[in-house]
């Protein structure tokens, strides 16, 4: 492997922006998908109700 | 114990006992000359004392298959337990060292007594010991009651939670004897390092297995950050403690790092360890037990998942901040405070969506003293992230590094954002984990959040006023252009200060004792009117029920 | 493509993988240039590796936990360099396996402790602090002057120094329990081959100044007493700080 300082600092300093646009954007739009909106609303009330027991 | 374990599983039990017998007897002989011989002979004792139970209950009659219609929480009741013995014995310790510091001579002429000896058995018996039997604890809980699974068997919980604490007594009796790695909040030498790392690993097995079987299609969110909690440690742990030891017969060995890189290394794994081991597994313990207690669901589960995925990706490059203008290149310094200042968004979601999540219920927060905790300590999490990415500047940091200040801000993390989260969470669960109306005294836990909340606040304003005039004097310059202060000058100003931080230690220290007391008593009135019925949910239908009464 | 990420997490182990790569890459980013990086640590030809005495101290220093309340590493500030001396280089600490810069001063920064004091001041001060500096809130070693130093097994210390890159050679290893010995002995007959292994300027000196035995003070004393002395490559730059 024959990676040279410059290389991995370019890397560094160029890649992690672009890596952090892609993620927020990816994030943001799972979030607000209209359909994932449900699921979310389930998710938070469901532990509210608490259960004995395993489901079977 | 044991007779809830099926025969296989027993069997199970002790031949991994045997084989954790074995090792520390070969450890023991090998390593006679050494101080890792000691540990031997510990590990050899401890898994023959583990052994002996294990026989004892060997016949006992195999656990029937309707087991299976319950969740298993044993396990947590004991982690629970653990972690308060741990918490009051770290915060001793830990107000010992405070008071170290204006009585030096409390050292009894021998090196166990010694600050350097005894601070890392405080910061190890409070964040492994209390946080990380508080996380394996509660994790078990949420865990099992978000998935609707019982966990898959009965022995890995034990192993996990035993194993744990395992590690935890070698890394403290450890540095008494001065055994330690020197790299902060990861002391521990290597044998114990490996033995962590299985450990983990069956953690996080033990976690999938159950994530495998959930009936809940959805994975709540709180799973999502007690699972990035156990991965991302089990990384940081590996890549931060790679060392050469001496002989296998030495406990001593050479980090495979050095200098800069090792800095680097260390404060990657210190921040993150921050990051994933004291917010993240507490964020988890914070979307569950919040919600529930309040009755009313999380404000926004969007924002816990944005802010989930921004706490994982920005955390990892804050490390550097640790280091400004030392040694490291400028351009990774730079980097850490970027990353520490947009840190701040996903936090204060976080926090945000915590109190907001209490919008509405606020007659139960002035009522409930267990949710007051949770308030509090939403609220401290938000300060102490703020002053997190505050003092992360480089113009801040020049002055508040190497302080007290810094002091001051892991205390507000640590007390104000964890402690109290945990012991609210623990109010929580313990009534219905051992199947209580509530705990058995409200007063109790009315008193130790009152001398929770006024031992940070002390101890906070205290490091804050010695950790600004410190960094102040030290560059002061006269007229003459010449330093103003000596560095005896600013010890000498630093007194008072040392002084009211030992209090407010004192008084947390005090309502960690009253918690503990509360929550044995809260266990005891269970055992004493029917132990064996206590396991069954179902002959105790209002427990759980109840806690709704007042939506 | 939206349903991607439910997937993920109906998929447990893309879940584990995702936080993975999505925190795994911040710290890959960070610290994988430094190992390539010919600027992070500077050339420094006159530095030279901890003798066996003075890593034993520095074992010492570890053992009790003196990082807790001192930092090795100044800073490039301008009140700091005045205070402690030029601004620590990333060199000096090339081979500290691992790093000891501390990151509290509740005590002074010591990166540039060697030769400031005398021996005997080390000795008082270690072994009651309040002897020497009245207001000193340090814990008292004196219990160090009255341990043997072990020092049977040093060869063995430097092997694995070895392993981790420090230029310890066969020689050294081989001597380093006489060398150990004949640092702080300086009339014994071990102490012939230590400055033609570890250099001239290597310091033979009865550090704790107790003839006839090494104990753990002589070893701490002359770890002190090498601190920003391995190489002068923080004297050769004029050092600037920023303010």
């Amino acid at each position: 492997m024959d990676i040279d300082h410059n290389i991995a600092v370019v890397v560094a300093k160029s890649f992690g922006l672009f890596y952090l646009i892609a993620l927020s954007i990816g994030v943001l739009v799972y979030v607000y998908w209209p359909s994932n909106g449900k699921r979310f609303d389930d998710a938070a009330k469901n532990v509210i109700h608490d259960e004995d027991a395993p489901w079977h | 114990m044991v007779s809830q374990l099926t025969r296989n599983e027993r069997q199970l039990a002790l031949v991994i006992l045997s084989a954790l017998a074995l090792c520390g007897l070969a450890m023991a002989a090998i390593g006679r000359d050494d101080l890792i011989g000691g540990h031997g002979a510990f590990i050899l004792l401890a898994s023959l004392g583990m052994g002996f139970v294990v026989t004892s209950g060997y016949y006992h009659a195999e656990p029937s298959d309707e087991r299976l219609a319950h969740y298993y929480d044993d396990p947590s009741k004991v982690g629970i337990v653990l972690a308060m013995i741990w918490v009051v014995f770290g915060l001793f310790i830990g107000d010992w060292v405070a008071w170290l510091l204006v009585y030096p001579e409390m050292t009894f002429d021998g090196g166990w007594a010694s600050f350097g000896r005894l601070r890392p058995i405080h910061t190890t018996a409070v964040i492994f010991g209390f946080g990380g039997n508080a996380l394996i604890a509660t994790s078990f809980h949420v865990l099992q009651r978000t998935s609707r699974a019982r966990l898959p068997d009965q022995l890995s919980p034990w192993f996990v939670l035993l194993g744990y604490n395992l590690f935890c007594l070698l890394a403290v009796t450890g540095y008494s004897m001065g055994l330690t790695q020197s790299k902060e909040y990861a002391e521990p030498e290597w044998y114990a390092d490996i033995w962590l790392v299985i450990v983990w690993v069956t953690y996080f097995v033990l976690y999938l297995r159950t994530l495998a079987r959930r009936k809940e299609p959805h994975i709540y969110v709180a799973n999502w950050y007690y699972m990035a909690f156990i991965l991302v440690v089990a990384v940081l742990h590996i890549v931060n403690n790679l060392a050469v030891p001496v002989s296998i017969a030495h406990a001593k060995s050479y980090s495979l790092f050095s200098g800069v890189q090792d800095a680097m290394t260390q404060w990657w794994y210190g921040h993150n360890a921050v990051a994933f081991f004291l917010t993240a597994g507490f964020l988890g313990m914070m979307y569950y037990y919040l919600p529930k207690k309040a009755g009313r669901p999380i404000f926004s589960y969007r924002m816990s998942i944005i802010s989930f995925w921004g706490i994982t990706f920005m955390y990892m490059w804050a490390g550097s901040h640790h280091l400004h203008y030392t040694a490291l290149p400028q351009w990774v310094q730079t980097l850490g405070v970027t990353f520490s200042v947009m840190l701040l968004v996903p936090s204060w979601a976080s926090a945000g969506n915590a109190l907001l999540t209490l919008n509405g219920a606020w007659h139960k927060v002035r009522d409930d003293a267990t949710l007051r905790f949770m308030m509090v300590a939403a609220i401290f999490y938000g300060l102490s992230t703020f002053e997190g990415s505050f003092m992360a500047i480089r113009p801040v940091n020049a002055l508040s590094h190497y302080t007290d200040w810094t002091v001051g801000h892991v205390h507000a993390g640590a007390l104000g954002w964890v402690a109290l989260i945990t012991f609210g969470s623990f109010y929580s669960v313990v009534p219905w984990l051992w199947k209580r109306e509530r705990m058995y005294s409200a007063k109790l836990v009315e008193l130790h959040f009152w001398l929770a909340l006024a031992g940070t606040i002390i101890y906070v304003f205290a490091m804050w006023n010695s950790g600004i005039i410190q960094g102040l004097m030290w560059r002061t310059y006269n007229d003459s252009g010449t330093l103003a202060y000596s560095f005896v000058d600013s010890l000498i100003a630093m007194r008072p200060y040392y002084i009211a931080r030992a209090i407010g230690g004192l008084l947390f220290l005090i309502g960690a004792a009253v918690g503990f007391y509360n929550i044995w008593m809260t266990a005891r009135g269970a055992l004493e009117e029917s132990p064996t019925n206590a396991d069954r949910p179902a002959a105790v239908p209002v427990a759980a029920r109840t806690i709704e009464a007042g939506e | 493509m939206f349903g991607l990420h439910y997937k993920l997490e109906r998929n447990t182990i893309g879940f584990a993988l995702a936080v993975i790569v999505v925190a795994g890459i911040g710290g890959f980013v960070e610290i994988a240039p430094l190992f390539t990086v010919d600027e992070t640590v500077e050339e420094a030809p006159n530095m030279r590796v901890y003798t066996p005495l003075e890593l034993a101290g520095r074992n010492i220093y570890i053992r009790e936990g003196c990082y807790a309340c001192h930092s090795q590493m100044i800073r490039t500030l301008r009140d700091e360099v005045e205070r402690y001396g030029p601004y620590s280089l990333a060199v000096e600490s090339k081979y500290d396996h691992p790093m000891l810069w501390g990151s509290k001063r509740t005590g002074p920064d010591i990166a540039r402790l060697g030769g400031k004091y005398s021996d005997q001041w080390h000795v008082a001060h270690l072994n009651n602090p309040r002897d020497v500096v009245p207001e000193s809130i340090m814990p008292s070693y004196a219990y160090l002057g009255r341990a043997e130093l072990k020092a049977n097994d040093l060869g063995l210390h430097l092997k694995a120094m070895r392993a981790v890159g420090v230029p310890y050679t066969d020689e050294m290893i081989a001597n380093a329990t006489s060398d150990t010995y004949g640092q702080a002995m300086p009339d014994s007959t071990f102490s012939s081959g230590l400055s033609k292994r570890y250099g001239d300027k290597t310091t033979v000196r009865d550090f704790d100044g107790v003839a006839g035995q090494v104990t753990e003070m002589d070893a701490l004393v002359a770890y002190l007493q090498i601190l920003g002395k391995l190489t002068d490559a923080a004297y050769s730059p004029v050092a600037k700080a920023e303010d």
